[in-house]
């Protein structure tokens, strides 16, 4: 319901956000390029994707980026290969600055990005949407990512919502320098969206480094670790997950309720978010969600 | 008590032809060639020479700190390898010829220090090293020091308590490599009359080096001297340290004479040959 | 002055009372507050009792890693002063902290994956690296057949730290950004261990390098005032610098593979416990023993409850103290 209500205000946001940030009002861009992999996702997903010529070094999804040129990332755009591809348009970071500057110089028009939570995607995707000058691609991509969310969120409106530690780093086979979801950013909505409740909601922040003290004095109830980017085989997984045993006080840990999802979805804020959210509400509902 | 025979010794490094026996031979860098001498209990022995003629490195291969590449030197008829380190530590003390402290050791930790060889590692000083340690230091004029921190003594203050510390090894062989050569005139008269003293009323023989001719003709009873790494000269002074020594040693025209007033050999360069 | 018995007695007695203080305090205090009745009560069975899980789990395997870390390195510090005769030196001139680095780096970038004996990834390349520096330069100042040469040892270690500083860069250049978060971090020590597991698997080093550095005081002092004046003593100077230079590198590989390379403990606590005890080895090393300990222990507290429930890294901590301790120091040797 939250979503639904601030379709309106979001509209306006995402039209003034599209105005706002390009130095040139063009038409329909046709030779796009995205650094940021989220964004390419949306592009991809709205139908637009023959319009991409360059992504960032860091793209997998979807399969059919593996033929478009690469350009760098957020640290290290290669703008030379950026303007070698005659771009109409460039989307990149808010903070890229020396980016823009060039880009100004040039004359070619960007999109700048900002990342919060998880509401703030589909504000994006609607920005993105029209600045493409396809504003009803991109409103039938946010209104069914919504709607899908809502989806989840009712499935498991009736169920109790269990404390849940959410970790999305680690070191290797120990327990040392965990980071876990605070109450704020797209994984904790993703979180909540999925039916649990975070350990963490109350610290005010995207990211908590959790010692020891602090997981065992907050007792979750689950532990949900996420994976991505290395290419985890089976074996390895359930290895893994032995580290926890360090900690078999936690009612996670005693009810064998950890969990380790595995897959780029998870740190990508795009359309599949809701795929991600969808899987964190299989692994705590399995009875409710698919 | 005290005998080298026919000893070598060379540093591995750098490849130079020295000695003209060995020319046309890639050898190491040769140091001492074929040295023999030897030292009766209760000797003032002087080894003088020019700088590089590898006085420090005999004194260090007759306190066994080196081993020789070849001949032997033998301590009480036996030869050093055959003795311990710490056995021959109990009978030799080596006095070098600068000592610098990283840390802020007391003078009394020094002068202890030379009670190792009777210690060890793990055993700790007890009322009788104390004992020997502070006498050690009396003989030298250094109780005063006591407990200064030795960094901050000039360097004539620094030598006498390394002398302490060396006769805190309770030794009955003294070798000092150039004792005098970085102090004053006022602090080498000192620590001259300081050898004479310990070598006439405690009986300590003593093996010195030095470049300076006078302090060798004035406190040295017998003189090896040593020119390049071979032995020009071994004997008594009065016999040893002549114009024409001096000349081989030093490429310098010097008179030799004894002194009116103080009776000991006294040599004044006149110039160079 | 008192003889060298007593001293030895009361010193140690001394540190002893202050690191025994640090190991019942350290764990009491933390960001979370916890009764010492609660932990000890049999009654409650541990799965429902938070304070002993937080006792037991997340600070006594702390705060015993922390004391056996500050050891190792403050003896390390001690050692490898006397070897090099400075008192500036540490495990860092000869390269270790820069083997650890590059060790932890390369395990993190390559994202190797393995645990072994009981101690994960990161910790074992970092012991590995470190170790693997000390031997080239012990390799290339042992090259001289005639004892280890000090400035030979100063010279390898410098140059290997610039080499290895090379590579990491390097490595750098190649890792994405996660990457050089978690290197970053593990630069910055790390005592969190949550278990005894990293600990039991160094135990068997730390106690080998303990007992080598039991051999050594007496030896040191007498090194320190220059090798051949110690061989004329009768020490056996080869012997002393290679088990010197082996104990210290056992103890600083382990104290690595437990925290992380943890700065400034191996220069600043032998510093300190000079001022007070003197500069005789027989009392330095072992109160630099117990008192490294104690301020690790100190230090790791600050740490975890300084801007609680936010915990700082402990080798930040370290360097707050080692920076302006030094400071102090180089003005109070002005005067």
């Amino acid at each position: 319901m939250r979503v639904v209500r601030s379709l309106g205000p979001a509209w306006l946001l995402a039209a003034a956000l599209a105005w706002a940030t390009t130095a040139d009002s063009a038409g329909s861009p046709q030779r796009i390029v995205s650094v940021i992999p989220a964004v390419t996702e949306m592009i991809f997903a709205m139908g637009d994707g023959h319009r991409v010529v360059g992504v960032s070094n860091y793209d997998e999804f979807p399969r059919q980026v593996s033929r478009i040129a690469r350009v760098g990332g957020l640290l290290d755009p290669n703008v030379e290969q950026i303007l070698a591809l005659k771009p109409d348009l460039v989307i990149l970071y808010n903070t890229q600055t020396e980016l823009k500057q060039r880009l100004d110089r040039t004359g070619i028009p960007y999109y700048s990005y900002e990342h919060r939570a998880l509401s703030d995607i589909t504000v994006t995707v609607r920005a993105i949407g029209a600045r493409l000058n396809v504003p009803t691609h991109g409103e039938a991509l946010a209104a069914g990512m919504e709607r899908a969310l809502a989806s989840i969120r009712r499935l498991v409106a009736a169920v109790s919502h269990p404390r849940t530690l959410l970790v999305f780093e680690r070191e290797p086979s120990s327990l040392r320098g965990i980071y876990a979801s605070g109450g704020y950013g797209f994984l904790h909505d993703m979180l909540e969206t999925a039916g649990a409740t975070n350990v963490f909601a109350d610290i005010r922040q995207q990211s908590v480094q959790a010692s020891t003290e602090m997981i065992l004095g907050r007792q979750p109830d689950v532990i949900v670790e996420l994976r991505y980017g290395d290419i985890l085989k089976k074996v390895d997984v359930a290895r893994d997950i032995e580290a926890w045993n360090t900690l078999a006080s936690l009612p996670a840990v005693r009810n064998h309720r950890v969990y380790v999802l595995v897959g780029d979805e998870f740190v990508v804020p795009g359309p599949r978010v809701v795929d991600a959210t969808r899987r964190i509400a299989q692994a705590l509902h399995p009875g409710q969600v698919r | 008590m005290l005998r080298a025979a026919n000893i070598s010794f060379a540093y591995r490094g750098i490849r130079t032809t020295r000695s003209p026996a060995s020319a046309g031979r890639h050898v190491r860098n040769v140091v001492l060639n074929d040295v023999s001498l030897h030292v009766e209990r209760g000797d003032l022995v002087g080894i003088l020479g020019p700088n590089g003629s590898g006085k420090t490195t005999l004194l260090k291969l007759l306190g066994g700190v080196y081993s020789p590449a070849s001949g032997t030197v033998t301590l009480d008829n036996r030869p050093l390898a055959a003795w311990t380190r710490r056995d021959i530590a109990r009978r030799v003390a080596f006095v070098p010829q600068e000592t610098q402290a990283p840390f802020d050791f007391t003078v009394i930790d020094i002068v202890l220090m030379g009670r190792f060889p009777h210690l060890g590692a793990f055993a700790l000083e007890g009322p009788e090293d104390l004992d020997i340690a502070r006498r050690a230091l009396e003989a030298t004029g250094s109780a005063p020091f006591e407990q200064r921190a030795f960094s901050t003594l000039s360097g004539g203050e620094k030598q006498r308590v390394v002398i302490a510390s060396a006769l805190a090894q309770s030794p009955q062989l003294l070798l000092l490599d150039e004792p005098t050569a970085a102090l004053d005139i006022g602090h080498q008269i000192e620590v001259q009359t300081l050898l004479r003293r310990l070598n006439a009323d405690r009986g300590v023989t003593m093996v010195l080096s030095t470049h300076d001719l006078n302090l060798a003709s004035a406190l040295c009873r017998r003189l090896v001297l040593l020119k390049d790494g071979l032995v020009v000269g071994f004997g008594p002074t009065e016999e040893v340290l002549t114009p024409d020594a001096i000349r081989t040693l030093y490429n310098v025209d010097a008179v030799v004479e004894r002194h009116a007033r103080t009776g000991r050999l006294t040599v004044v360069p006149i110039g160079r040959t | 002055m008192q003889p060298i018995r007593t001293r030895l007695v009361t010193t140690v007695a001394a540190f002893s009372a202050l690191l025994v203080i640090a190991l019942v305090v350290g764990p009491v205090i933390g960001s979370t507050h916890i009764s010492l009745a609660r932990v000890f009560d049999r009654s409650i069975p541990f799965a429902d009792n938070l304070d002993a899980q937080i006792f037991f789990i997340a600070r006594l395997p702390r705060v015993i890693a922390a004391a056996l870390v500050g050891g190792a390195l403050a003896a390390s510090g001690v050692v490898f002063q006397a070897l090099l005769r400075n008192p500036l030196a540490s495990p860092d001139t000869l390269g270790v902290s820069a083997g650890a680095a590059l060790g932890a780096m390369v395990a993190i970038t390559f994202h190797f994956d393995f645990a072994f004996a009981g101690l994960p990834v990161i910790p074992l390349s970092s012991f590995a690296g470190s170790l693997c520096a000390l031997g080239v330069v012990y390799a290339l100042a042992a090259a001289r057949h005639r004892g280890l040469s000090t400035t030979v040892l100063l010279l390898a270690g410098v140059t290997m730290t610039a080499f290895i500083t090379a590579l990491i860069l390097f490595t750098q250049y190649l890792a994405d950004f996660t990457d050089t978060f978690r290197t970053v971090r593990w630069l910055m020590g790390v005592l969190d261990i949550g278990g005894y597991a990293p600990v039991l698997a160094v135990l068997p080093m730390l106690l080998v390098a303990f007992g080598l550095f039991a051999t050594l005081p007496r030896a040191l002092d007498l090194i320190s005032l220059g090798a051949d004046a110690a061989a004329s003593r009768g020490v056996n100077v080869p012997r002393t610098e290679r088990t010197a230079l082996v104990g210290a590198s056992l103890a600083t590989g382990a104290a690595v593979a437990i925290g992380g390379p943890i700065g400034f403990i191996g220069i600043i606590v032998p510093h300190m416990v000079r001022l007070v005890v003197g500069s005789d080895h027989r009392l330095v090393l072992p109160a630099s023993i117990l008192f490294g300990a104690t301020f690790l222990i100190a230090s790791d507290l600050v740490a975890r409850t300084l801007f609680a429930p936010v915990e700082m890294p402990v080798g930040v901590i370290t360097a707050l103290v080692g920076g302006p301790f030094f400071l102090w120091l180089l003005l109070r040797s002005f005067r």
